[in-house]
């Protein structure tokens, strides 16, 4: 019978289980190798050895049988292992460790330990039961892992501190080429200012004032833009007080009381150049034909959101439309006509009695791209 | 009538620096001195004692209106205006600099700041209304904000 002929291989356990015991045949036919240590013998030497044990250490059964189990062990052995196995072994205790072991040929495999103390019901220590598993693959593959998460790592940081320097390299050439902007407008309009200074003609040296208002206005967008710290939206009412401000502080005229009624409303930056020449055309106009001499007034400025669009009023108590040339034809009245197409933008010119009131309307948002057919 | 202001212009680009110069002097001040770099700006400002300094920050040869700001700072009643297309690169107590002019600024913003200085140089703390287009530094806004 197999049971019989297989009980035969453990002839030399003694223990007191008996002949024939299933557990026992199990024990030794079992794919997991096991070894059994007698802790009650001179140094625990090894007193069972199932077949599974024999092929993964590749020593036959005389050669390890009454040995201690440190002949597993070699110089890759961790030494910490060794002693944590020798104090669960003091202490009676069981523990599970991965730990490099030799086979008969010399090569290493990392041994899953299982050890566990064996006592009778007295409380008698008898045995130590061992499994062993061959976890090499395993902890390569963890290795493998971790070297690889390692690289990944490095490359990582790596990637990330080109990131870095592209990005500080690209904040600088933002920087250098708004400073250079903001530099050429500056110098253009020193161009312009000192030009000025030398024409005597009035017609002439009223153009040029109004080139050089132009110039300043643009100026102040980039200004704007700068200080804000956002070069993607672009708040009108605050260039509406600067360019007001400016325009009146610079007509030199201390009798126009300027209103402003202000709520901020941000449109996106590729609109603000336009916005602000159609402001500024406006205001001038105002404040140069509105109050003929000797007239005080007040001129007053609203922006404010509109839903999805912005409201722009531009309103004086002057001399009311006619006496002002921004009419059919002139320069300035073209000027604001093409930048209110280029805005989609309408523009109501009515009279105010006294005076004139411009109201305009335009989408904030970007005109959507239009399919071409 | 007040005494007219003494100026030390610094500033790179001749263009700018000349009309800087005009507009100053259109408003009846005097420009006692124009400076390309921060050397000569610094040798400038110790022999004129300059009332105010309108400093730029990039200067000839890769030289700095800091270091303007940093040799004149202790002396005695020179005030440091710095007129830049930087603003956002000056330091947060401005090196001892009393305000900051940013570029492009337009022929009224300059013409509002001077008189406007002239209160802050000669009958400080100044009366008249902050002119837009310049920012005062902030241990200069806490001065005249304790003084008034």
């Amino acid at each position: 019978m197999e049971a019989a002929d297989a009980w035969r291989l453990t002839d030399r356990l003694s223990t007191e289980h008996g002949m024939g015991d299933p557990f026992a045949a199990a024990v030794r036919a079992t794919r997991m190798a096991m070894i059994i240590t007698d802790p009650r013998q001179d140094d625990n030497p090894i007193v069972f050895v199932n077949e599974a044990f024999l092929g993964l250490s590749g020593y036959s059964r005389d050669e390890i049988m009454g040995r201690n189990c440190r002949f597993l062990q070699g110089e890759g052995t961790d030494r910490g292992a060794v002693q944590l196995l020798r104090e669960a072994i003091d202490a009676r205790r069981d523990i599970a460790l991965d730990i490099l072991n030799y086979r008969k040929d010399g090569t290493p495999f990392w041994n899953a330990l299982y050890l566990s103390p064996v006592s009778n019901e007295a409380g008698e220590l008898l045995y130590f039961f061992a499994s062993q598993l061959d976890v090499t693959d395993r902890v390569a593959a963890q290795e493998h892992t971790r070297f690889e998460k390692e690289r990944f790592e490095r490359e990582v940081s790596e990637r990330t501190r080109e990131l870095t320097e592209a990005l500080a390299a690209k904040t600088m050439l933002v920087h250098e080429v708004d400073h250079r902007v903001k530099n050429n407008l500056q110098m253009i309009s020193s161009l312009l200012t000192m030009q000025t200074r030398n024409i005597t003609d009035p017609a002439a040296r009223s153009a040029m004032e109004q080139m050089l208002h132009r110039v300043e206005a643009l100026g102040t967008v980039h200004r704007q833009l700068y200080q804000s710290n956002n070069v993607e939206r672009f708040d009108v009412s605050e260039f509406a007080r600067d360019l007001a401000t400016d325009l009146v502080r610079g007509s030199g005229r201390n009798d126009i009381r300027l209103h402003l009624d202000l709520e901020p409303v941000e449109i996106p930056v590729e609109k603000a150049p336009p916005v602000a020449l159609m402001m500024n055309e406006l205001l001038t106009n105002a404040l140069k034909h509105a109050f003929t001499e000797e007239r005080p007034g007040r001129l007053s400025v609203s922006v404010r959101p509109d839903g999805d669009y912005l409201g722009i009023k531009v309103v004086d108590d002057g001399v009311g439309m006619p006496g002002q040339p921004l009419g059919k034809g002139s320069f300035g009245k073209r000027l604001v006509d093409t930048l209110a197409r280029q805005l989609s933008a309408t523009i109501a010119w009515q009279p105010a009695d006294p005076g004139t009131r411009i109201d305009i309307r335009l989408p904030r948002k970007v005109a959507e791209l239009e399919e071409v057919p | 009538m007040s005494e007219s202001l003494r100026v030390l212009v610094v500033e790179d680009e001749a263009i700018l620096s000349m009309q800087l110069e005009l507009l100053i002097e259109d408003a009846g001040h005097v420009v006692v001195g124009t400076a390309f770099s921060a050397a000569e700006a610094i040798r400038m400002a110790h022999e004129t004692q300059p009332d105010i300094a309108f400093v730029d920050l990039q200067l000839r040869g890769g030289s700095s209106g800091l270091d303007v700001a940093r040799a004149v700072r202790d002396l005695e009643g020179v005030m440091i205006v710095f007129v830049t297309a930087n603003a956002a690169m000056l330091p947060e107590d401005f090196e001892g600099g009393a305000a900051v002019i940013p570029k492009p600024f337009s022929v009224a913003i300059m013409e509002g700041t001077l008189p406007y200085l002239e209160e802050c140089v000669r009958r400080p703390p100044p009366k008249a209304a902050r002119p837009t287009g310049m920012r005062l530094a902030p241990a200069y806004e806490a001065r005249w904000a304790a003084a008034s």
